[in-house]
């Protein structure tokens, strides 16, 4: 028996359990897989799509708490964030466009206004392609002046190599110093001197990355930038590794490749879940729930010719893929709060931290009164 | 063409995501490897739709599972990397090394007999450069030791007859190579007062899938099913002490085998631990557990995590007085039951587990808690830090109180 059952291991469900663990309550964690963290750039995002100034949290209190709080952790988990909500930074993506974000991993810095920039590719990496960047970052930023230079990782590989593995390539010491060997033969070759920035694919190590990062700086004499783009992004898996590594150690239990099936109510109180992993049908049970599943983007929620139907606990939702009678005991956060949640009805980032804040301290409050009654 | 059919339907629902490559300890040491969606649904979906391919790189597969867990469309991934690994053996031949490896129990059976010597020879450098020469097993890598009173010599009891009755699945590692193992867990058994029998069994099968022997394994997975749903049968749970031995039964049997028997089987196998949690819930669970001021590290072995049961190691360690435990978060250790034995696996081998290794060590614990023999053998390998099994812990706790 749990204290919280947590179904999810995206955003929300890392976010949440973790939470909820940090205040002391016995938390399982449940999920047939990863979420979208992974396919993601890293970002978090405020409303995704946005413009410079369309974020609608910023002005919500608790926004700017929850925001506060999610910073706290990555700090302690060794993976910083930086940013306000309030203020959108811009940031350059793989494809070279300018994406406005609310927060952004310590690998990431915002795209200046003017001055000199180097577009970093690697000629293995197919994903991100320095002239084409170029071209596109030119056209969102005239004032910049933009340089494009390609160097070659010079690894074998028997498959197509992604950011990810150009990021583990260069965990490895003699891979960066070919590369930045290589970057300032071009440099030099290019006419070019301390630019304001060098941007890179989304690939400065995964584990070492802060010292990859100061390695690169130094030796090239310029701030660095990832630009994340097609994933798998090494931002994003950093990230991922991060916040489930915290929950781990933080003593979350894991019940991994493990579908959540449906849900024995009663008196509308959930009394446990029914589990199967694999070939195995079990259950578990807490004294409560909260539903990370993603939604429809998740898994959580499946569009079918008759609406939408709860693929999780099998309960009956409406036409916005909310709970029509959610059982007492049940949180649903992050996209499982339904479409109408958000504007364009995709949330982003942003919204999973706000709703994992706000579901523990509904939760946190109910312990409370609980005590006193 | 060969005439192993795989079972598995699963592969149409990757979304190509790359959610398992980004989780397969394997493609993130080595960029010769295809990796699991390549070589698992995308494989799968091209020879469905065209004809058969053998592609090599499957041999770097561990079936370490890693990839199932990952894969949020619920595809099997492994299960289908085992059936191209087994197609590709069955066309190629497997090794002779491999042929050895894969065949845990006659090794364990042999060498156990000769123990001192065998141990010894392990252990000399001539031999095993003789070794890495003619069969390709790496001279640097340490072996597990095998001992002449292994736990078939010393238990041989086939039925209980208390309230609760387990059939207790030893597994290769517990019976040649650490009947400790064993021994404690029918010592935890008793001081719950259930009676410990040990059912007629082979090898199960693991090492067989992990080397591509497929109709082998298969041989074996029957057999054992057989011989445990008559215990099942008559109320026994079939509990186990060794995670992959766990894994098979409950999932590789049922994935691999597709039959009812299978399925039947499955339903009463638990982990030890996990079965003292459940005792425990059901308040049934001695808990007069003496003090023990320890301050442990935990290491999930892959195939404990894939099982979907939570921690339940730390769950039931958690509850002696004292002891504190934590878990060290590391990813796979490399050793992925044989692989870690072939030379041409050897440096992959290393790479994985050097990151297993920095987790461990960040822990800052006194020893190390695995369930997995194999884990402890890389970690033997890689550290200085000593290995147990929860099952031994257990034991000694239950054995503090009875002393105090
Ligand atoms: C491809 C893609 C990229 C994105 N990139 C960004 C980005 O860069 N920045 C940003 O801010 N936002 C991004 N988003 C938006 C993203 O949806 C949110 O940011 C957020 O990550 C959603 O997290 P979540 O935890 O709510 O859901 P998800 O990440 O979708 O997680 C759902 C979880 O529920 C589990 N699950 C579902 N059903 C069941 C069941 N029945 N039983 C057990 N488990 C179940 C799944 O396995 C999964 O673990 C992206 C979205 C997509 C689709
Ligand atoms: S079973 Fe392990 S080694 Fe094989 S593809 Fe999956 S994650 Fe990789
Ligand atoms: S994780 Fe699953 S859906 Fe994604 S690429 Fe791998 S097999 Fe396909």
């Amino acid at each position: 028996m749990y204290d919280v059952v947590v179904v999810g291991q995206g955003l929300t469900g890392l976010l949440s359990a973790i939470w909820a663990k940090e205040r002391g309550n016995h938390v399982a964690l449940v999920s047939q897989g990863t979420g979208k963290i992974l396919q993601s750039t890293g970002l978090i995002d405020g409303s995704p799509g946005m413009g410079e100034k369309e974020n609608t949290m910023a002005a919500e209190r608790a926004a700017v708490a929850a925001s506060e709080k999610f910073k706290t952790l990555m700090n302690n988990l060794g993976y910083p964030y930086h940013g306000q909500l309030n203020k959108p930074a811009p940031i350059v993506t793989g494809s070279g466009y300018v994406k406005w974000t609310s927060l952004y991993p310590e690998t990431i810095t915002p795209v200046p206004e003017e001055g000199n920039v180097v577009i970093a590719g690697f000629q293995e990496i197919v994903d991100f392609k320095a002239v084409y960047v170029k071209e596109n970052l030119q056209k969102e930023r005239p004032k910049l002046n933009i340089e494009a230079v390609t160097v070659r990782l010079k690894k074998h590989s028997s498959r197509t190599m992604t950011q990810l593995d150009a990021a583990r390539v260069l965990e490895q010491k003699e891979a960066r110093l070919n590369v930045i060997g290589q970057m300032r033969n071009e440099m030099t070759k290019q006419n070019i001197s301390h630019p304001r920035l060098i941007v890179f694919p989304a690939a400065l190590g995964v584990n070492r990355w802060k010292s990859i990062v100061r390695e690169f700086e130094e030796s090239l004499d310029a701030a660095v930038t990832e630009a994340p783009g097609m994933p798998p992004n090494a931002s994003a898996v950093r990230f991922y590794e991060a916040l489930k590594k915290g929950a781990i150690r933080l003593g979350v239990r894991f019940y991994m490749d493990t579908q959540v099936l449906g849900c024995h109510v009663e008196e509308n109180l959930v009394k446990s879940l029914k589990i199967k992993t694999t070939n195995r049908t079990t259950e578990i049970s807490g004294l409560n729930y909260i539903i990370a599943s993603g939604g429809i983007l998740g898994g959580g929620v499946e569009v079918t010719s008759a609406g939408l139907k709860d693929r999780v606990l099998g309960l009956e939702v409406d036409e916005f893929g909310q709970y029509t009678n959610c059982p007492h005991n049940v949180f649903p956060v992050g996209a499982s709060q339904g479409t109408k949640v958000t504007r364009y009805g995709i949330t982003g980032g942003m919204f999973s931290i706000l709703s994992s804040y706000e579901a523990n301290s509904r939760l946190n409050r109910l312990a409370k009164e609980d005590k006193h009654a | 063409m060969h005439d192993l059919a795989c079972p598995e339907i699963s592969f149409d629902s990757c979304l190509k995501c790359n959610a398992c490559v980004v989780s397969c300890p394997v493609s993130n040491v080595t960029l010769d490897f295809g990796g699991p969606k390549h070589l698992g649904p995308e494989l799968k979906r091209l020879i469905e739709n065209q004809e058969f391919i053998d592609d090599s790189r499957i041999e770097f597969c561990t079936l370490c599972g890693n990839c199932d867990m990952a894969c949020p469309e619920n595809v099997n991934v492994s299960t289908l990397t085992a059936f191209a690994k087994a197609s590709h053996s069955e066309l190629g031949g497997s090794k002779f090394r491999d042929l050895i490896l894969s065949n845990a129990e006659l090794v364990g059976k042999v060498a156990s007999t000769f123990a001192p010597l065998a141990n010894m020879a392990m252990k000399m450098k001539p031999v095993r450069k003789v070794m890495e020469g003619v069969m390709g097993i790496p001279a640097e890598r340490i072996f597990p030791e095998y001992r002449f009173n292994n736990f078939n010599r010393v238990y041989n009891k086939t039925t209980a007859n208390t309230h609760r009755k387990v059939a207790y699945f030893v597994g290769c590692y517990a019976t040649y190579n650490a009947p400790e193992v064993a021994k404690s867990f029918v010592n935890v058994m008793e001081y719950n007062g259930i009676e410990v029998a040990k059912p007629k069994q082979k090898c199960c099968g693991v090492p067989m899938f992990s080397n591509g022997r497929m109709k082998k394994g298969l041989k074996n997975a029957n057999d054992n099913v057989n011989n445990l749903l008559q215990y099942t049968r008559q109320g026994y749970d079939v509990v186990l002490t060794c995670t992959s031995c766990t894994m098979a039964l409950k999932k590789e049997y049922v994935s691999f085998l597709q039959s009812e028997e299978a399925n039947e089987l499955a339903e009463h196998v638990y982990d030890a631990d996990e079965y003292l949690r459940m005792l425990y819930e059901e308040g049934e669970l001695n808990t007069h557990f003496g003090q023990m001021n320890v301050k442990a590290g935990y290491y999930a072995p892959c195939h404990m995590k894939s099982q979907g049961i939570g921690t339940p190691a730390l769950d039931v360690l958690g509850l002696i007085p004292g002891y504190e435990i934590s878990d060290a978060a590391a990813g796979c250790c490399g050793q992925c039951g044989t692989f870690g034995f072939k030379k041409e696996k050897y440096e992959v081998s290393i790479a994985i587990g050097k990151q297993m290794v920095e987790a461990v060590e960040e822990t800052g614990a006194d020893y190390i808690v695995t369930e997995c023999g194999m884990c402890k053998n890389s970690m033997h390998q890689l550290t200085d830090k000593e290995v147990k099994h929860p099952m031994q812990i257990l034991s000694e706790a239950y054995e503090k109180a009875q002393n105090r």
